[in-house]
């Protein structure tokens, strides 16, 4: 009976029904599209991370995520010295890394290079690595001046098969492969031979870290505590760790947007107040009737707050429209920039949504709820 | 048996920033079932302070209000409502239709809230509005019907739940002559039923139509026509 009378309530008042709604629309779009920042980083990052192979990796000194530091710090005389007690701890196999970012004010010609050994299929540490275009690394070349060039930044560079791409006045890369990780790191990277990039930077016994693949994987927290304690001037990340520190930085954000969020969501719960508010004031004759007919004060307590959530909830739909849209929005100028989906509404940031939106019209509409029901009848139906 | 309603010694006092108002003093009354009971009197004489004490929307300073053996004086607000939802019915001035409702919701109202299930509440419905003439007006909202239509779709659903007292305040106040004339027939009606029907009103032609006619002055009754007081006030002292 409530509910059925409070949706007739709202749909025979349209535009009041349509301007409040739209408010609610607008404070829930926007934490829809703030929110959604969050969950495109992490998605991204779990994506680059899920197709990292390396059990563990290495670096020099603690890891504090800098691992795209300008100058290479891990002496390669550790690959050596990891190899030697790979049985001790399980390793099969040591592989050393080299990123190099090539920067530029315009992001399209910011590069990150990703030198791998030619010899290793890149397919041992992203499991979705395939090669779209043209061919992978030459494994009988390892140091040829030649790339496969990541699908998003062959697209925000505009470069492809059989272009050049200069890493500086001593090295220029030709482009050999056009390659895909499925939306994973080496998207955004261009993978070089290891040893030709050591030499076009000047660095041939430095990399950025080592890859380590263990027997048991599932042993990867205890054996990087040994090595940790075996090499103390060595960092040594699982996945987990990584992962942890990324969602660490990644909850301080979710505090920063849940701020601005919450701004918007209590400038809409202050919408609907107000317009309950007003609709308990123009309808206290409506109210004093229904009174006077029988209804008990908490039927129109609950006549209220039901059309208070259900305001919200339409309201909430439409704003998880907006939040979509708004979040395609920002991927199409987050691409062009960065060559990153930044931006994902997730099935639990909907949920998250629509709950908060719930709660937002429960609360919004206690007052209002508590003041249509305190309406004297004598004096409702007496009013003009 | 019809249940009679009795007010005795009725006193109902508001205080104003410029003193205690005395809205209804010492009113008495037993309103007969299957009669008209005209309340008359000037502007500011009590008439519908009276019927919300009758109705129990309000609550007296002193005095009692029965229905036969209930108290409704003591009653709580939420039994309050629950005899205004089975055992009361309202007509009000401005016809007071909820304006969001057909015709036909309007009339349903009261019995959804009474939890009449849907198939009786439909019947009832069609045969309440086929009894005032208003079969092709079920749909209609409000503002699309008449004066004389809104007020009978307030009969009707004051009619709903089949209640033993009527209330109409002012009922015809808003119609022209011969529309309000209907309205009084259809009252008429209602109090044939063998219903109490207590009827507040500036019409005297109007008041004259009525089976029996109380006259307020300053809140106090200065004419009835009722020789039931008596008996009652007898009852209740035995």
């Amino acid at each position: 009976m409530i509910g059925a009378l409070a949706l007739t309530s709202l749909r025979r008042r349209p535009l009041r029904t349509f301007l409040t709604a739209l408010g609610i629309a607008v404070a829930v779009g926007s934490t829809v599209i703030f929110l959604s920042l969050g969950e495109g980083l992490r998605r991204a990052f779990a994506d680059g991370l899920g197709g990292l192979g390396p059990d563990l990796q290495v670096s020099f000194g603690p890891f504090d995520g800098t691992v795209f530091t300008a100058v290479p710090e891990l002496p390669l005389r550790y690959q050596e010295t990891l190899e030697a007690v790979a049985d001790r701890y399980g390793i099969t196999s040591v592989t050393p890394i080299l990123l190099y970012v090539r920067g530029s004010l315009a992001t399209a010609t910011a590069f990150v290079f990703y030198g791998l050994p030619a010899e290793l299929d890149p397919r041992r540490l992203y499991a979705e690595y395939r090669v779209l275009e043209g061919r992978g690394l030459d494994p009988e070349r390892p140091d040829a001046l030649e790339a496969v060039i990541g699908e998003q930044t062959a697209r925000r560079a505009g470069m492809g098969v059989g272009s050049t791409l200069r890493l500086n006045p001593r090295a220029s890369f030709e482009i050999v492969g056009i390659a895909t990780a499925a939306g994973g790191l080496l998207d955004n990277a261009i993978v070089v031979p290891l040893t030709a990039l050591q030499r076009a930077i000047g660095t041939t016994d430095r990399v950025s870290f080592l890859a380590l693949e263990l027997r048991q994987s599932d042993q990867a927290a205890r054996i990087a505590g040994e090595i940790s304690s075996a090499y103390p001037e060595l960092g040594v990340q699982t996945r987990g760790d990584i992962s942890s520190l990324f969602e660490r930085g990644m909850q301080i954000t979710d505090v920063v947007r849940l701020g601005i969020s919450g701004i918007a969501l209590i400038v809409g719960a202050i919408a609907v107040a107000n317009t309950m508010l007003m609709s308990v004031f123009e309808r206290t004759r409506e109210f004093g009737v229904i009174r006077a007919v029988g209804a008990r004060p908490r039927f129109l307590f609950g006549l209220v707050l039901v059309e208070a959530v259900l305001l919200s909830l339409v309201g909430a739909a439409a704003g998880v429209v907006f939040g979509y849209l708004g979040a395609w929005l920002v991927n199409l100028l987050a691409f062009d920039l960065l060559g990153l989906d930044i931006a994902a509404v997730t099935p639990r940031l909907v949920a998250f949504a629509v709950a908060v939106a719930a709660c937002m019209g429960l609360t919004a509409g206690l007052l209002p709820a508590a003041r249509a029901a305190r309406i004297p009848i004598a004096v409702a139906v007496a009013r003009e | 048996m019809p249940l009679v309603l009795r007010a005795l010694d009725l006193r109902k006092v508001y205080v104003t920033p410029s003193g205690m108002v005395e809205a209804v003093v010492d009113v008495s009354h037993a309103f007969t079932p299957g009669s008209v009971t005209a309340v008359v009197g000037p502007s500011g004489s009590g008439k519908s302070t009276l019927l919300n004490l009758l109705a129990g929307f309000d609550t007296p300073t002193a005095g009692e209000v029965w229905l036969d053996g209930d108290a409704v004086h003591t009653l709580s607000e939420r039994e309050r409502s629950s005899l205004r939802l089975r055992r009361f019915g309202f007509v009000f001035q401005s016809f007071n239709l909820v304006a969001v409702l057909t015709a036909e919701q309007n009339v349903a109202l009261p019995m959804g809230l009474a939890g009449v299930p849907t198939t009786l509440r439909r019947r009832r419905v069609a045969h309440l509005l086929a009894r005032f003439g208003l079969e092709r007006r079920g749909d209609h909202l409000p503002h699309r019907l008449s004066g004389g239509e809104r007020q009978r779709v307030a009969l009707a659903r004051a009619l709903a739940n089949d209640p033993d007292v009527v209330f109409a305040d002012e009922p015809t106040g808003a119609l022209d002559t011969t529309t309000g004339a209907l309205v009084m027939d259809a009252l008429a009606d209602v109090a044939a039923d063998g219903r109490t029907v207590i009827l507040v009103t500036h019409d005297r032609t109007l008041a004259e139509r009525a089976d029996e006619r109380l006259t307020l002055r300053d809140g106090r009754v200065v004419a009835a026509r009722s020789q039931h007081v008596a008996d009652f006030a007898l009852e209740t002292d035995s």
